[in-house]
């Protein structure tokens, strides 16, 4: 039985795993270089720093897009080496996930990394959010999977707001909002280090600090009142010690009724807490022209079909690193709430391990070894094909007709599901086989542009591709 | 008397409106300042416009002839199988094209033509959300408050004049040294 390697490529973190481990390992996605210990370390090597005051990143991906390939693969050779995975990639099946609107020449690189380099047997690559629908994210008890969703993607460069129909990403309603987990760090280090201490070369140590200070606020104005209020009584004040290298003391936060440490230095996290992760919502704080994350959800949505409009409210699905703010399911709730048409639910969905619920989901995806083995490209196609033959058989070219009669039969697809839920939920793995069944969808697979995921297994492509 | 007052209080109210900075100068810095969000590691600003944020000499440094070395093949990693990658052989052509000359973002969206698509394809460049629908918040760049004063020299707000005095001595662009 071939290993199967799950891997998902993030800018931040890379999440990968062999099938039959449900959790992921996580690998910063960078290559550092420490001033102090004088080394440089590429992905999981960073568990061995030791002064990681002054860091170098070299981050493989920039604005979203993978460009630096060396430190990718640097990074990879460690995920694959015996370190990591300990996995013979000549034998092994890949699924690697990609950004969003990939660039067609960056999925050319990528396909001559894992073919020619790597050599791996198969391999598929997807968007994170194409694989959400097989995980757990939606999953009710004892329902059919949800056929209309929409994915939050809060992610490190940006935050996309992905709508699924069936499964397939509709990717004319796919909106980009310019702000990420990298924006948000980088300017609390601006704030940090006019107000206090110069912590602009320390990317490290105020990541660490925003994930452990900072949260949404569900009222801006008065928690900006509450923080001016005197240190004794502030709610929302509060004071994070920074690492100390020579004692090998991490940072942390100050317990409210701690003595003070001397010799210690703090930051006094005040109104920054709340401020920095409110550039989700108001962009326009720093001067970013762009509406926040609750008017992208509702413009997405005003994008699709009216009449399934509703079933996307409902169904709203938050992964990724941002996610992870406390108070950011709730403030999202009460804004989209004021959005939403009258009279709509807003159902948020959230789980407890954003990060890696795309990974969680893709490795759903991949346990299923034939379905798997339907959409990967194996070698000997690259061989033959090039990346022509890669790029036909992963993704529909988008705004074409495929897509565009996929939004035009959804109405008719509306009709049916209700009565359909109440037949009983319906085994995930036979989904090929469930799209014929709105009548009107058989022929458009078929279709000579065929190659949408899942959908194309059964149409005339799949006759002459037995292996 | 009245009338006249009126008129010279205008005219003095002209005087004062016109040394704050022109709309572009301000939407070039606030451009500056988002460029500078976006960069992985802090370089001190410059006087020269246009710093890129890769770094040319971290990783893939230039020896002394024309061969660039390059970090991966520096990893003493062990990897099973007999990839050109686990034999640290020699790569294909297209692998080694793609690792070595390091093509920046600019580059690469040039060349996948995603800009000369028709506008019902969504691609990178049109998929970002609308712009907002409100107009900004005046946060104080000095303390985090409202800022309900803007510094007539270059146009940055606060909040009180304790702030005035910290922003007139550190940030504001027009200041005497």
């Amino acid at each position: 039985m071939p290993p199967t390697v799950v891997l998902d490529n993030g800018a931040a973190t890379l999440k990968a795993g062999l099938v039959g481990a449900a959790s992921p390992t996580l690998i910063t996605n960078a290559v550092v270089r420490s001033k102090g210990d004088r080394q440089t370390y590429c992905g999981h090597e960073i568990a061995r720093c030791r002064d990681y005051a002054a860091l170098h990143f070299r981050l493989p991906f920039e604005k979203g897009l993978l460009v630096d390939w060396d430190a990718q693969k640097a990074v990879w050779d460690g995920v694959f080496s015996d370190e990591v995975l300990a996995v013979d990639t000549t034998q092994a099946t890949l699924l690697v996930t990609e950004p969003y609107f990939n660039l067609p020449n960056i999925q050319d690189t990528y396909d001559q990394l894992v073919f020619e380099e790597y050599e791996f047997a198969a391999y598929f690559r997807c968007t994170p959010a194409s694989m959400i629908p097989h995980g757990d994210l939606f999953a009710l008890p004892g329902q059919p999977p949800a056929q209309c969703t929409l994915v939050v993607d809060a992610g490190f460069s940006f935050t996309h707001v992905v709508p699924l129909l069936d499964g397939q990403i509709v990717w004319t309603a796919v909106k980009r909002l310019d702000v990420g987990g990298k924006l948000l760090t980088n300017q609390l280090k601006e704030l940090v280090s006019f107000r206090q201490w110069n912590m602009m070369d320390e990317t490290h140590i105020m990541n660490d600090v925003k994930e452990r200070c900072c949260f949404v606020s569900l009222d801006y104005n008065a928690d900006l009142e509450a923080c001016r209020v005197d240190l004794a009584h502030n709610p929302i004040v509060q004071e994070y010690i920074l690492p100390d290298l020579s004692a090998q003391r991490g940072g942390r936060v100050r317990a409210p009724g701690e003595p003070p440490i001397d010799g210690a230095q703090i930051l006094h996290m005040g109104s920054e807490r709340f401020a920095v992760p409110e550039l989700l919502f108001r962009p326009d704080d720093i001067g970013l022209d762009q509406a926040g994350l609750p008017a992208t959800i509702a413009h997405a949505i005003s994008c699709l079909p009216a009449d399934i409009q509703g079933m996307f409210w409902a169904n709203i699905g938050l992964i990724g690193g941002c996610a992870k703010f406390a108070g950011f399911r709730a403030r999202l709730q009460a804004e989209l709430q004021s959005l939403a048409p009258h009279g709509t639910a807003v159902r948020l969905t959230e789980c407890a391990e954003p990060i890696t619920a795309a990974y969680r989901a893709a490795h759903a995806f991949a346990a299923d070894a034939p379905r798997l083995a339907r959409v990967a490209v194996t070698r000997a196609e690259y061989a033959e094909g090039g990346s022509g033959a890669v790029r036909r058989r992963f993704d529909a070219p988008r705004g074409s007709e495929a897509e565009r009669m996929l939004l035009q039969e959804a109405p008719a697809a509306a009709q049916p599901p209700p009565t359909g839920r109440a037949k009983g939920r319906q085994p995930a793995g036979r989904e090929d086989e469930r799209t014929p069944a709105p009548g009107g969808r058989g022929p458009r697979v078929r279709s000579a542009k065929a190659g949408a995921v899942g959908a194309a297994g059964t149409g005339s492509t799949g006759g002459g591709r037995k292996r | 008397m009245a009338p006249k007052r009126g008129r010279e209080q205008l005219a003095r109210q002209n005087v004062a409106v016109v040394q704050t900075l022109a709309p572009d100068v301000i939407a070039k810095r606030t451009r500056r300042h988002l460029d500078e969000l976006e960069r992985s590691n802090y370089a001190e600003p410059t006087l020269l416009a246009g710093v890129g944020d890769e770094d040319e000499e971290g990783g893939a440094k230039y020896a002394k002839g024309r061969g660039r070395q390059l970090i991966s093949e520096k990893r003493n990693l062990n990897i099973a199988g007999n990839s050109p990658a686990a034999r640290k052989k020699k790569s294909t052509m297209n692998v080694r094209t793609a690792l070595l000359y390091r093509k920046n973002l600019a580059t690469l969206i040039e060349e996948s033509g995603i800009a000369s698509l028709p506008s019902s394809v969504p691609t990178y460049l049109t998929a970002s959300t609308i712009p907002s629908a409100y107009p900004p918040r005046m946060i104080c760049t000095v303390c985090g408050y409202w800022g309900r004063y803007k510094c007539r020299r270059c146009a940055m707000s606060y909040c009180d004049m304790n702030c005035e005095s910290v922003h007139a001595e550190t940030r504001c662009e027009r200041r005497v040294v």
